[in-house]
């Protein structure tokens, strides 16, 4: 049997009549790599905020691994808030890359992938930065340790804000539109970033609009609209189903936009 | 016309009495910015009775005249059977109303922060106080010192009206000087030359120590502009 | 002793009296450093450079130096210095109204500059004179776009009134230290002064920000 990363049990979360989120149930095993697509305000950015419980749902509870995160569910059916430390404990095992990656300015690129090491983990510092050193390495930004965020580039902040993450040895990363703030030039560099964590066995949950990706690289694709999961499957499946209608308008508009983008379906009204 | 001798005969009653403006303004300096980060904490938590308090407590004294709520202290305590020498009641009172502008002024300087600042070391697990600490106070440290500055010069000047309570001020030895001599142009003038030049220098200091703080830490933009506060720039808090 | 709220009350009508004294003030003052604003801000735009040297040092003294002590320099100062003697009430207003116009000429000057230039340029071109182009195209809109500000500057005068009592101006404070002297316990009546303070700077401000949201509504 595989063992569960991540799970969302019944969340639902409330902006006044906005439905944010709508019944949100998954499940996502080790090692799998998912993106959740779907259209602007649908909820995707709410759903990655509260399954690290920065936003707390209105119901619902969330299992990171064995471990409930925010409210626990005994086996005999009690519900019991957890206190702020226990949820502090459990936070870091989720790695978090935001839309605005939210660096922090006033540390250097190795303080801000060291600080939350010392801080939360507790290691030494020492050690610590030889953990920043080695990831800042693998990701090709060694040479700016010293520097500030706001003196490199967007697709090198978006290196150092994955490597924050990822100093924390999470058991699945969250990625909230990787992509969607850099230049076009660097996108496929960042994509090719992803699958190769996706190959090295990486959990992963993408928030995209990168068709290539969900298709070609995630193994998984969740569809999102107001607040609901409407489709959650094989990539491939879930695009070209006619089934929903709403994700079968969506996909055809987004395709419209990505020439390169063919499937099956297409193929067939050819 | 203008008599010398008042002021210089007196010379030393001025200063003294600048000592004890430049002495109760400290205090309520320091204590006026511990309210401050606590009241600005009540303001900026999601708990509504803090945040309603520390919100009333701000409108309060910002509502009501510092002449009014010193008087308001000054015999209010008494009433309750708390006896201070008028000097603890004044710095008392001086810093209450301190604290509601640094309150104020902090809460800004957090607000003005990106809110994914708190969230993002949140999220990693960082407890609320290292948040804080490590993440939200070394930001707003640098933006908070222009207006810091200028509330402080506020209460600088505003201490004057301490000498209403026979706090021996700088005011209330210009009062004194004043009724010994009956030359109360001469002694004003000098009073007022004094404050000038005590909130001068302190803007000229502050504008020093921004500059510093802004070489120690390249990466935030500052406006170290000390001509500016040669004409001691800002506007009322 | 005990707090006595019925002393409070009691203390409140002729208190509240006096409070007309407070907003009378302020509202003078107010208008007379509106007036006293603008006028340094238009001779400030002459550029004539001894002239705003002259205003700079003063700028610099009102905003270094404590209300108080400007009170007490006209209303003790001045007569020893020049022979004129300003009644109570008339010094304090003069205090006030000189205070502020430097802090308004300010707030204006400071909102000058987000004022459109390409509108005084054509107006300019249409051969408008200065004095027009200021009247009815620069003020205006400065005045609506410093608004909240200047509101702000109302209750600063609101509060300034209080120091009046000082010099024996028979106004909130002042009333309420008379009726605690004759009753021998000040507390309950300063109350009383406070809250008509609050009353008025807390309605001043909610005006202002109705005002806001109007021109808001108006766009701009
Ligand atoms: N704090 C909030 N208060 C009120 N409404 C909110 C709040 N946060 C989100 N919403 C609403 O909830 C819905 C979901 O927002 P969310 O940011 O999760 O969308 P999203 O799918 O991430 O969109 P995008 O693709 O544009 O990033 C939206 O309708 C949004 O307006
Ligand atoms: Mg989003």
């Amino acid at each position: 049997m595989t063992q569960t990363a991540l799970e969302a049990i019944n969340l639902i979360r409330r902006f006044g009549e906005t439905r944010a989120l709508d019944e949100v149930y998954f499940t996502i095993p080790k090692g799998q790599v998912v993106s959740l697509v779907g259209p602007s305000g649908c909820g995707k950015s709410t759903l990655l905020r509260t399954l690290l419980w920065l936003e707390p749902p209105d119901d619902g509870f969330v299992k990171v691994g064995d471990r409930y995160l925010g409210k626990d569910l005994s086996p005999e059916g009690l519900v019991r808030r957890q206190s702020g430390r226990e949820i502090d404990r459990i936070r870091p095992r989720i790695g978090m890359v935001y839309q605005s990656l939210n660096l922090w300015p006033h540390l250097t690129v190795e303080q801000n992938v060291t600080r939350p090491q010392i801080r939360v983990a507790r290691r030494r510092p020492e050690d610590a930065r030889d953990k920043a050193q080695a990831l800042l390495d693998r990701l090709q930004i060694a040479q700016l340790s010293d520097r500030y965020p706001g003196e490199i580039s967007g697709g090198q902040k978006q290196r150092v804000a994955i490597a924050r993450a990822l100093a924390m040895d999470p058991e699945i990363m969250l990625f909230d539109e990787p992509t969607s703030a850099l230049d076009p030039e660097l996108v496929g560099e960042v994509l090719s970033l992803l699958r190769e964590f996706a190959d090295g066995g990486m959990t992963m949950m993408v928030v995209t609009h990168e068709l290539a990706f969900a298709r070609d690289v995630a193994s998984r694709l969740m569809f999102m609209d107001h607040g609901r999961i409407v489709a959650d499957g094989d990539p491939n499946t879930v695009i070209s189903s006619r089934k929903n209608a709403r994700v079968a308008e969506f996909f055809d508009r987004v395709q419209a936009f990505h020439p390169d983008f063919r499937n099956p379906h297409q193929r067939r009204q050819r | 016309m203008l008599d010398p001798t008042v002021i210089t005969e007196n010379l030393p009653l001025f200063l003294e009495g600048a000592l004890m403006t430049l002495r109760v303004t400290a205090i309520a300096f320091v204590v006026g910015m511990t309210i401050g980060g606590i009241a600005s904490v009540a303001i900026l938590s999601s708990i509504a009775p803090l945040r309603w308090l520390a919100a009333a407590y701000v409108a309060v004294m910002r509502g009501t005249p510092f002449i009014v709520l010193l008087f308001l202290i000054h015999y209010g305590l008494p009433a309750m059977g708390v006896r201070l020498p008028a000097l603890v009641n004044g710095t008392v009172a001086l810093s209450l109303f301190a604290g509601a502008y640094y309150t104020e002024i902090i809460r800004a300087c957090v607000k003005a922060l990106p809110k994914g600042q708190w969230e993002s070391a949140r999220a990693i697990g960082m407890s609320p106080v290292a948040a804080a600490r490590d993440i939200i106070i070394p930001q707003i440290l640098g933006p908070m010192v222009p207006p810091v500055v200028n509330c402080t010069m506020t209460m600088i000047k505003e201490s004057s009206v301490l000498s209403t309570i026979t706090v021996a001020e700088l005011t209330f030895a210009g009062l004194v000087v004043q009724g010994e001599t009956f030359a109360p142009f001469e002694v004003f003038i000098t009073v007022a030359l004094i404050y000038w030049a005590i909130t001068a220098a302190f803007a000229f200091g502050a504008a020093l120590f921004e500059r510093r703080l802004a070489g120690a830490n390249r990466n935030r933009l500052m406006t170290p502009l000390v001509a500016r506060y040669l004409l001691l720039d800002g506007g009322r808090t | 002793m005990k707090f006595d709220f019925d002393y409070v009350l009691s203390s409140l009508p002729r208190v509240s009296d006096a409070a007309m004294v407070n907003l009378r003030i302020a509202i003078l003052a107010f208008c007379l450093a509106l007036i006293g604003g603008t006028a340094l801000t238009l001779v400030r735009s002459l550029k004539i450079a001894p002239l705003n040297g002259l205003i700079a040092v003063c700028l610099s003294f009102i905003r270094g130096t404590p209300i108080l002590i400007q009170i007490f320099l006209i209303y003790y100062g001045l007569p020893a210095a020049t022979g004129l003697r300003l009644p109570p009430e008339i010094a304090g207003i003069t205090a006030i109204a000189l205070n502020s116009s430097f802090f308004i000429s300010e707030i204006m000057r400071g909102s000058l500059p987000e004022i459109d230039g390409g509108q005084i340029e054509a107006s300019t071109a249409l051969g408008l004179s200065p004095g027009v182009i200021w009247r009815k195209v620069i003020l205006p809109q400065l005045f609506r776009r410093i608004s909240p500000m200047l509101i702000n500057e109302g209750t600063v005068i609101v509060k300034g009134t209080a120091l009046l009592s000082v010099i024996t101006v028979v106004e909130a404070l002042r009333v309420s230290q008379q009726i605690g002297a004759a009753k021998f316990r000040p507390f309950e009546p300063i109350l009383a002064a406070a809250a008509m303070f609050l009353i008025i700077n807390l309605a001043l401000t909610a005006g202002g920000l109705l005002l806001e949201r109007r021109f808001a509504r108006e766009g701009r």
